[in-house]
C-alpha cells in the first residue's frame, strides 16, 4: 500500500494505491494524522488504484473524517471503483461522505 | 448447483478421506466434502452423529485419525498453534453457546479479536464495533452485559464478534438452538443477508430442519458417522434415501435406530 501526496492550491490530494486492509489501515491512519496535525482541512482522497477495503479500512476513513470535521475541515473521495462503492453502500458509509466521480470534481468542489 | 456449475466455483474447504475415532468407536467413518466459496452450506444430522466433530475438525480444533483437512487452500491437519492461528485468523466462529465473556461489555466482546490480533487504534476499532453491531441489529447495546440480554440477543453479539476480522468463512454451531421460533426466524434471515452483504462462504451446522430449508444452498446430511447426501434442499427434499426422508419429516418410525440398549433387557433387571 503506497500513499502519494499533493498540494494543489490550498488542497490536500492524497493518491492511495493497494488495499486498504487490517495490515495497511494503520500506517494509512498514520499518514493522515500527520497531515491534519499541520492542519490541512481541505483534503481529498483518490481511491482510484484501491481494489479492496475491509471494515477496519472504513473505519480508518470515518475516523479521519471525524478528526477533520472537528478540525473544521472537510474531506471528499473520489475515484471509487465498483467494488469499493459497493462495501461504502452495505455499510451505509456513502451516506456520510462526500463521494465523487473524479479528482478534479472534488477539488472543484471546494 | 449442477456438477459443471459446482466444478466451476472455487473450493474453500476440502475434507478428504477423514476417520476420527475415540477408542474404538468410530465418529468420523470417511468424510468427503467440498464446499464453495459464497455458498451456504449446512451439514445436518441426528444428535451424536458427528456433525458438531466435524466443524471441530475442518477448524482445526481436533485432528484426524487419518484423512486430511483443507481450509483456504491450506493443509491445516498438521498444523498447531500459531501456523493454524495463521488460517483462522480468516474465518469466523459462532458458537452454540454464544461464548460470550460475562465480565465484558457487548462492545468489548465484539472487539476482542480486533484487540488481541490487530494493531489498530481504540478510536478505529470502536467504529468497527459499531459498524459490527448495525449489521446483526445490536447497535447502542455496546455498554450492556451479557446478563442483560435475552438469548436471541447473545447469539447476534457472538455473530457480531464472528465478523470482528472479516472473514471469509464463517460457521455456526447450531445457531437456533434453545430460541423460540420467532428469534430462530431472525437469526436464520440473520446468516442469508450477512452472505450476501459481506459476500462470505457459511457453514452451519444444525438438526433444525425450518432452519435448514430457509438457509441452505447446499446440505450434507450426516449419518452415523458417514455422509449420506449432498445437495440442494430441492435434491434432499425429494431423496429416495429413507434415512434422509426420516429425518426432514421428524418420523419416530423407520431406519434410524433410537434405542441402542445392549443384552437382554430381562438379564439385566434378574442379573
Amino acid at each position: 500500500m503506497q500513499i502519494n501526496l499533493e498540494e494543489m492550491g490550498g488542497i490536500s490530494v492524497f493518491r492511495v494505491s493497494g488495499d486498504i486492509d487490517i495490515n495497511s489501515s494503520p500506517d494509512v491512519k498514520k499518514s493522515f494524522d500527520k497531515a491534519i496535525n499541520a492542519k490541512k482541512n481541505k483534503v481529498v482522497i483518490n481511491l482510484k488504484d484501491v481494489g479492496y477495503v475491509d471494515s477496519s479500512g472504513l473505519a480508518t476513513l470515518v475516523e479521519i473524517f471525524k478528526n477533520l470535521r472537528s478540525l473544521g475541515g472537510k474531506l471528499k473521495l473520489t475515484n471509487l471503483s465498483g467494488k469499493v462503492k459497493g462495501l461504502f453502500e452495505i455499510t451505509k458509509l456513502d451516506k456520510l461522505f462526500d463521494i465523487l466521480p473524479e479528482e478534479k470534481d472534488a477539488i472543484a468542489s471546494f | 448447483m449442477s456438477d459443471k456449475a459446482a466444478n466451476e466455483r472455487e473450493v474453500v474447504i476440502e475434507v478428504k478421506d477423514l476417520v476420527r475415532r475415540f477408542g474404538n468407536r468410530t465418529v468420523l467413518n470417511g468424510i468427503n466434502l467440498k464446499i464453495y466459496r459464497g455458498e451456504t452450506f449446512v451439514i445436518m444430522g441426528g444428535s451424536g452423529c458427528g456433525k458438531s466433530t466435524l466443524l471441530r475438525h475442518i477448524i482445526g480444533n481436533l485432528k484426524p485419525t487419518s484423512g486430511r483437512v483443507i481450509l483456504l487452500g491450506e493443509d491445516i491437519t498438521d498444523r498447531y498453534g500459531s501456523e493454524l492461528d495463521k488460517v483462522r485468523k480468516k474465518i469466523g466462529m459462532s458458537f452454540q453457546s454464544s461464548a460470550l465473556f460475562d465480565s465484558m461489555t457487548v462492545g468489548e466482546n465484539v472487539s476482542l479479536p480486533l484487540r488481541e490480533h490487530t494493531r489498530l487504534d481504540k478510536s478505529v476499532i470502536d467504529i468497527m464495533v459499531t459498524m459490527k453491531l448495525e449489521l446483526v441489529g445490536l447497535r447502542g447495546f455496546e455498554n450492556l452485559l451479557p446478563s442483560e440480554l435475552s438469548g436471541g440477543m447473545k447469539k447476534r453479539v457472538g455473530l457480531a464478534r464472528a465478523i470482528a476480522m472479516d472473514p471469509q468463512i464463517i460457521f455456526y454451531d447450531e445457531p437456533t438452538a434453545g430460541l423460540d421460533p420467532i428469534v430462530a426466524a431472525v437469526v436464520d434471515k440473520l446468516i442469508v443477508d450477512l452472505s450476501k452483504k459481506l459476500q462470505v462462504t457459511s457453514v452451519v451446522v444444525t438438526h433444525d430442519m425450518k432452519s435448514v430449508m430457509s438457509i441452505a444452498d447446499r446440505i450434507a446430511m450426516l449419518y452415523e458417522g458417514r455422509v449420506l447426501e449432498v445437495g440442494t434442499p430441492g435434491e434432499i427434499t425429494n431423496s429416495r434415501n429413507e434415512i434422509v426422508q426420516q429425518f426432514i419429516n421428524g418420523s419416530p418410525d423407520g431406519p434410524v435406530r433410537f434405542f441402542q440398549q445392549k443384552g437382554d433387557y430381562l438379564d439385566d433387571l434378574t442379573q
